[in-house]
């Protein structure tokens, strides 16, 4: 799940120009979850944008909880389905998550793509109304040795060999309301019988599997993930 | 001259602490420092404590060791990633830096720059490693060096911190990295502190008691619930909170929990917060 959160209307208008026609796109998969561009937020903001006076040609949502973030379904979407109202359109705003942007700017070419959300994090579906971020999509998975709990999430300063001295009563120094990662990760090793592993040290990561952009290709027999640090295939 | 010689030769180090101004008059703690010098063998100059951005650590070292100091080059790993820390570990060296003590650093949420990206590119475990590889030679990718630097290294621990076993199993990490010494979060209750001593004793490695001069009872209550691992106990508090002179009491608090803790470990590190004036007499009131 990419969590997003509508930007506000303010900075989205400040986004337009006068007489700027619009065409809204939003995401029927994680931003109808984070009810930040589903169908309802989708029309809610044509809505909104026509109070301020501008023109909205239209708004789309894949269907069937389709994703925006996948080009060909966000290309049938533009050119086939809402063909007439996206020539009509001078640009698009988009209420879903960055790769839902880059989605709509492949299909549309040379017109102007609006952000409508910010992204900020991949995350956990908890509940329907809960979505909270356990990995950092860092690249390089540690977890093996925390108990299943990333330290580089979990722990505000991502430190890899154990808590900093910060923490009270179980708290991170950052906010008393949050727990310090580190505290969780020894609750877990504990309760999974696996404490010793704490004692192992854990070298500096490597930042250059961390470097964007990065990609994954399925083109060969086996998955290739492309960074910096090279390609990496199973 | 490192410290790690002074407690092969079995003294009880002492060191202090100063925090660089907000700017670049360094008047007042280059003058604050005068009043310790020869009571103390070394003197710590704190990293942007607290997160907050001033004077850098570094160049604070730098003048000490100019005014016949013996300077404890704080380093946290908050501001720098990996590169910037082994050049400004080896910019210490050639001003001739021979201590460095090594910290996680503060968030940076909590200082006065809450917008900043804190980096962690290394923690303090793997920045003792990175130390330790300096020294033999090498960065810590295995480069050689022309020329390596010679460091006594220390690091940190806080033996209030819950739960402790956590703790411990931090500090012995750092042990295998490499640490020489470790110096403690302030420390007010000596039968505690005894505990800690004992629970690792197995490390075989020099323990500095933190000893934190208290300036007010609202200070002490303050710390005890937001410092993270310091507790006054309420009987200091109380004495803090009916004293007349704050500053006889606090001296007189600093130096009866220096009395009671010296034979449990290898040295006192003060930490005044700008009294400075005052470590002379808390030195005189603990006998050292």
């Amino acid at each position: 799940m990419h969590a997003t959160i509508q930007k506000s209307l303010e900075e989205i208008l400040g986004y337009l120009a006068e007489g700027e026609k619009v065409f809204i796109v939003g995401c029927g998969n994680c931003a109808t979850k984070c009810k930040s561009g589903g169908e309802e937020q989708s029309e809610e903001m044509k809505l909104r944008l026509e109070n301020n006076g501008v023109a909205v040609t239209g708004w789309a949502v894949p269907p069937n909880g389709g994703s925006t973030c996948k080009l060909s379904a966000v290309r049938e979407l533009l050119t086939i389905a809402h063909k007439e109202e996206v020539e009509e359109a001078d640009s698009f705003l988009v209420l879903a998550c960055g790769q839902g942007v880059h989605t709509v700017l492949d299909v549309v070419g040379d017109k102007l793509v609006h952000p409508g959300c910010d992204t900020i994090f991949g995350g956990e579906t908890v509940t329907d109304d809960f979505i909270t971020e356990y990995c950092s999509l860092c690249g390089e998975c540690v977890i093996e040795y925390t108990g299943g709990l990333c330290p580089l999430t979990l722990c505000t300063k991502g430190l890899l060999n154990g808590p900093c001295g910060g923490a009270q009563n179980g708290k991170c120094e950052v906010d008393k309301e949050r727990d310090c990662g580190w505290q969780l990760i020894y609750e877990r090793l504990k309760t999974i019988g696996r404490l010793e592993s704490l004692r192992e040290y854990h070298e500096p990561k490597d930042y250059s599997k961390w470097s964007k952009p990065r990609s994954l290709s399925l083109k060969n027999a086996k998955p290739e993930f492309k960074s910096l640090a090279g390609i990496v295939s199973p | 001259m490192m410290l790690k010689e002074l407690f092969d030769a079995g003294k009880l180090v002492i060191t202090s602490e100063i925090g660089p101004p907000k700017g670049t008059d360094v008047s007042e703690i280059m003058a604050g420092v005068e009043p310790i010098r020869g009571r103390v063998d070394a003197i710590n100059v704190t990293d942007l404590q607290s997160s907050v951005m001033r004077l850098g650590s570094l160049a604070v070292c730098h003048l000490l060791k100019e005014k016949g100091f013996e300077p404890v080059f704080q380093i946290t790993c908050r501001d720098r990633n990996r590169l910037a820390l082994q050049s400004d570990l080896l910019s210490a060296s050639v001003l001739g830096i021979e201590n460095v003590l090594c910290l996680t650093g503060d968030h940076t949420t909590l200082g006065d720059h809450p917008e900043a990206q804190p980096v962690y590119d290394l923690d303090s475990v793997s920045l003792i490693h990175t130390v330790k590889k300096l020294t033999s030679g090498v960065d810590m990718e295995g480069h050689e060096l022309e020329g390596a630097p010679k460091f006594s290294v220390g690091a940190v621990v806080n033996p209030g911190a819950e739960p402790i076993e956590l703790q411990i199993l931090k500090m012995e990490k750092k042990v295998d990295a490499g640490a020489e010494f470790f110096q403690t979060q302030g420390i007010f209750e000596a039968d505690k502190f005894e505990k800690f001593i004992k629970a690792t004793e197995h490390l075989k490695v020099p323990i500095i008691a933190g000893i934190i001069l208290l300036k007010s009872a609202g200070m002490a209550r303050f710390m005890n619930s937001n410092i993270a691992g310091v507790f006054v106990p309420d009987a200091i508090i109380r004495e803090m909170a009916k004293a007349k002179s704050k500053t006889k009491v606090s001296v007189a608090i600093a130096g009866r929990i220096i009395k009671e803790v010296r034979d449990m470990c290898s040295g006192i590190h003060l930490m005044p917060l700008g009294w400075d004036a005052r470590v002379p007499e808390v030195l005189d009131v603990a006998g050292l």
